[in-house]
């Protein structure tokens, strides 16, 4: 290994093993984070270009703002943070420990104490030893220069807790990693009837039912809408050939064969009926679009869009009203002419609405759809763990304070002894002000 | 007038008493008054505890499903921990500024509400009893940290500017005196300290607990949701603190400054993203 590199490696782990370097990675980590709260995620780029001054919504885009979380920048502080914790454990997580037992200059240190009790040297000290022994402090005798120094140790193995915390986080990396490795998930829309399979397992899915319960509420600010319940009846061949019949409900979903089933959204599939002159097109009437669909006209550059399904519309305005419940429905069709749009036509079902070229159309007939989503996930015990180890890691540090008493006895007349106790932890002594001096009251009263 | 708002009115007014008690304590450090906030505090919180009870047995709807709910959990818990703190380590000269808080987020969360909603499909389920008290829980451990983090910077500033004014004269004044009173800035940090101890492990489990939920209501642990990454910013600010916190020369002014800035985020997290940005967590009535 050459002197530069051994310079270059020294300096890395310098950097790295840095408190403050870490400390700077979360700020950067944060503000990420923050710009991701802020701006809005995943949309489309003239969403930006309209909400947002052109140099704002431009360094939006270039800088992958408008999907931070996957951006090099935020995959790169999120990989240098490990990198951080990776050095720290090693280089000052894991040899951090209290000092080597030596002796000290009790009256030196921030805290300390010195009193007096009956007693001869040995005997106080014995008594001592027993005294802190009682109250779960680990005792250790060992004589420098002729004195007799006692050490007493307290929860030393849980200066450990930081590496578990760390640990912690590197296990739940891995089982996300092993998702991004070896998981999937994908969504799949289904009309009532319609079956799907699902392309990584091949496991086939059928819909047999989707309903949906909403119940309007008054409240003080007027009425309320309130989704209580959307359940889908299915039919589910896994792996064993065997269909199930099954229930999927939100918060409740389905395992088959490991992949997860979740009920996710629904909707209004639509069947139009399209005819020109009179005369229906099977093809285009036979089909049932879901929101979004569209459809071109034979013969003409016209394409219609079924936009969105209006479950209750307002007998006197005309307008869609908040109700989600079936009532008086309509759909909103859009229309373009190659490309260039004509607007929207709010439909009722059962209305015809002239597209030209002779052709009209007729939202004829509605059909719920209920989309799932589903998710292959093996690294979800890893997490867990992960998750877990985590929580104890930050439980140990913070509750259990490794700390250390040097106490010297020496006798001051017969009879009579001088104790000097003073202490230390992992964490400064302010945190151990109170508890120490209650300990030094409680040896003073206990030896008094 | 219903049991549960006849409840809330008693919290709030044992509150708003209490905190002008606690308040006029700090200040003048007049002991009856001090002894007369104690007994407000604790049944202000006695009675909103009994209050989110009583919602819960009249409407059998899980009462911290709305901002109204938990924004009551949060004042009760955020008083709560507040006491404990009090009666552990003699803390009574700040809980004006705790009870101020709570009444004011008590009675922000009585505007929000709109009466009894049963719960959307998404909150149907064991997680909310789970999570939402964890969450709101560790808010309130960091109101107690923001509150403590406040007097420290007050001692800290107004120290300082007496030291500058008066030097360190032999006989101090009655503003010296009065910031004598007060516990030393190595003890307040260690308060904040301990506080953040509570609160940091609660809000790590609250975000486990959430993507728990969220795997079982929306299929992935973690959908960038703008609370999920609002609450992960927080979380990094009080893991700053924690690291922060073992260097002795970041430990006091620098660190209560982190815990007054992680109080912002937890603020801007909790309400700010349930009422001004949409997203999977806009629970409001």
């Amino acid at each position: 290994m050459t002197l530069a590199f051994r310079n270059l490696y020294a300096e890395f782990v310098r950097t790295f093993g840095n408190v403050l370097f870490a400390v700077s990675l979360f700020v950067v980590w944060g503000l990420l984070t923050l710009i991701g709260v802020v701006v809005e995620q995943g949309e489309d780029p003239t969403l930006y270009l309209q909400s947002y001054a052109a140099p704002i919504a431009r360094a939006i885009l270039r800088l992958d703002f408008d999907n931070i979380y996957h951006s090099p920048w935020y995959v790169g502080i999120v990989a240098l943070i490990l990198l951080s914790l990776a050095v720290c454990t090693f280089k000052r997580v894991i040899p951090a420990r209290l000092p080597p037992l030596r002796p000290v200059s009790v009256d030196k240190m921030p805290l300390h104490a010195v009193f007096d009790v009956e007693g001869d040297a040995d005997d106080v000290r014995r008594r001592l030893s027993e005294l802190l022994a009682a109250r779960g402090w680990q005792m250790r005798e060992r004589l420098f220069g002729g004195i007799e120094w006692t050490f007493a140790d307290k929860h030393n193995w849980a200066r450990r807790g930081v590496l578990v915390a760390h640990a912690g986080f590197v296990i739940i990396a891995a089982g996300t990693t092993l998702y991004w490795a070896r998981g999937f998930s994908g969504d799949v829309p289904l009309l009532t009837g319609h079956t799907a399979q699902i392309a990584q397992t091949h496991a086939l899915i059928r819909l047999d039912d989707f309903a949906y319960k909403i119940a309007p509420i008054m409240t003080k600010s007027g009425m309320v809408y309130q989704p209580i319940d959307y359940v889908s009846h299915v039919t589910v061949t896994g792996n064993d050939g065997i269909p199930k019949h099954l229930t999927v409900r939100v918060n409740h979903p389905i395992d088959i064969d490991g992949t997860l089933y979740y009920q996710a959204s629904y909707g209004f599939g639509m069947q139009f009926l399209v005819s020109r002159l009179g005369t229906p097109n099977a093809t285009l009437s036979n089909r049932t679009l879901l929101e979004g669909d569209s459809f071109d006209l034979p013969g003409t550059r016209r394409t219609l869009v079924y936009e969105r399904f209006a479950p209750t519309v307002d007998k006197q305005s005309g307008m869609p009203t908040a109700d989600p419940r079936v009532n008086d429905p309509a759909v909103l069709l859009g229309a373009s002419d190659g490309g260039t749009s004509l607007g929207d036509a709010l439909v009722p079902l059962g209305a015809s609405v002239d597209a030209g070229g002779g052709w009209r159309v007729v939202p004829k007939r509605y059909v719920l759809y209920s989309g799932f989503q589903y998710r292959y996930d093996p690294g979800v015990p890893l997490v867990g763990i992960g998750a877990f180890v985590l929580l104890a890691g930050l439980i140990i540090s913070f509750y259990f304070l490794p700390a250390r008493l040097y106490v010297r006895v020496d006798p001051i007349a017969p009879g009579r002894s001088r104790v000097g106790a003073a202490a230390t932890t992992v964490k400064g002594y302010d945190v151990f002000e109170g508890e120490f001096g209650r300990l030094m009251v409680f040896l003073r009263e206990e030896k008094a | 007038m219903p049991p549960d708002e006849l409840l809330v009115a008693v919290a709030l007014s044992a509150y708003a008493l209490g905190a002008l008690a606690l308040l006029i304590y700090f200040f003048s450090r007049t002991k009856w008054l001090r002894d007369v906030g104690i007994p407000l505090a604790v049944l202000g919180c006695v009675a909103q505890f009994a209050q989110l009870g009583v919602r819960f047995e009249l409407t059998h709807v899980w009462p911290l499903l709305n901002l109204y709910g938990s924004l009551s959990l949060f004042s009760a818990m955020s008083v709560a921990i507040y006491i404990g703190f009090a009666f552990r380590y003699n803390l009574w000269f700040a809980g004006g500024f705790v009870l101020g808080l709570a009444a004011i987020f008590l009675a922000y969360g009585v505007t929000w509400y709109e009466g009894t909603m049963p719960p959307v499909p998404s909150l149907q389920s064991y997680w909310a009893k789970i999570h939402v008290p964890i969450v709101v829980s560790s808010y309130a451990a960091f109101l107690v940290s923001f509150v403590f983090s406040c007097v420290y910077l007050l001692k800290y500033y107004a120290q300082r500017r007496v030291t500058k004014v008066h030097g360190e004269q032999s006989e101090p004044g009655p503003v010296a005196r009065w910031l004598a009173a007060l516990p030393s800035l190595p003890q307040l940090d260690v308060i904040i300290y301990r506080a953040v101890a509570i609160g940091l492990p609660l809000i790590s489990v609250g975000i486990i607990t959430g993507a728990m939920w969220a795997k079982e209501a929306w299929g992935a642990y973690w959908q960038w949701d703008p609370k999920e990454t609002a609450a992960l910013f927080s979380w990094i600010i009080y893991l700053a603190y924690m690291h922060l916190h073992t260097r002795h020369t970041w430990r006091g002014l620098r660190t209560s400054w982190v815990s007054v800035i992680g109080f912002v985020s937890i603020i801007f997290c909790y309400l700010g993203v349930n009422i001004w940005i949409s997203g999977l967590h806009s629970y409001k009535v």
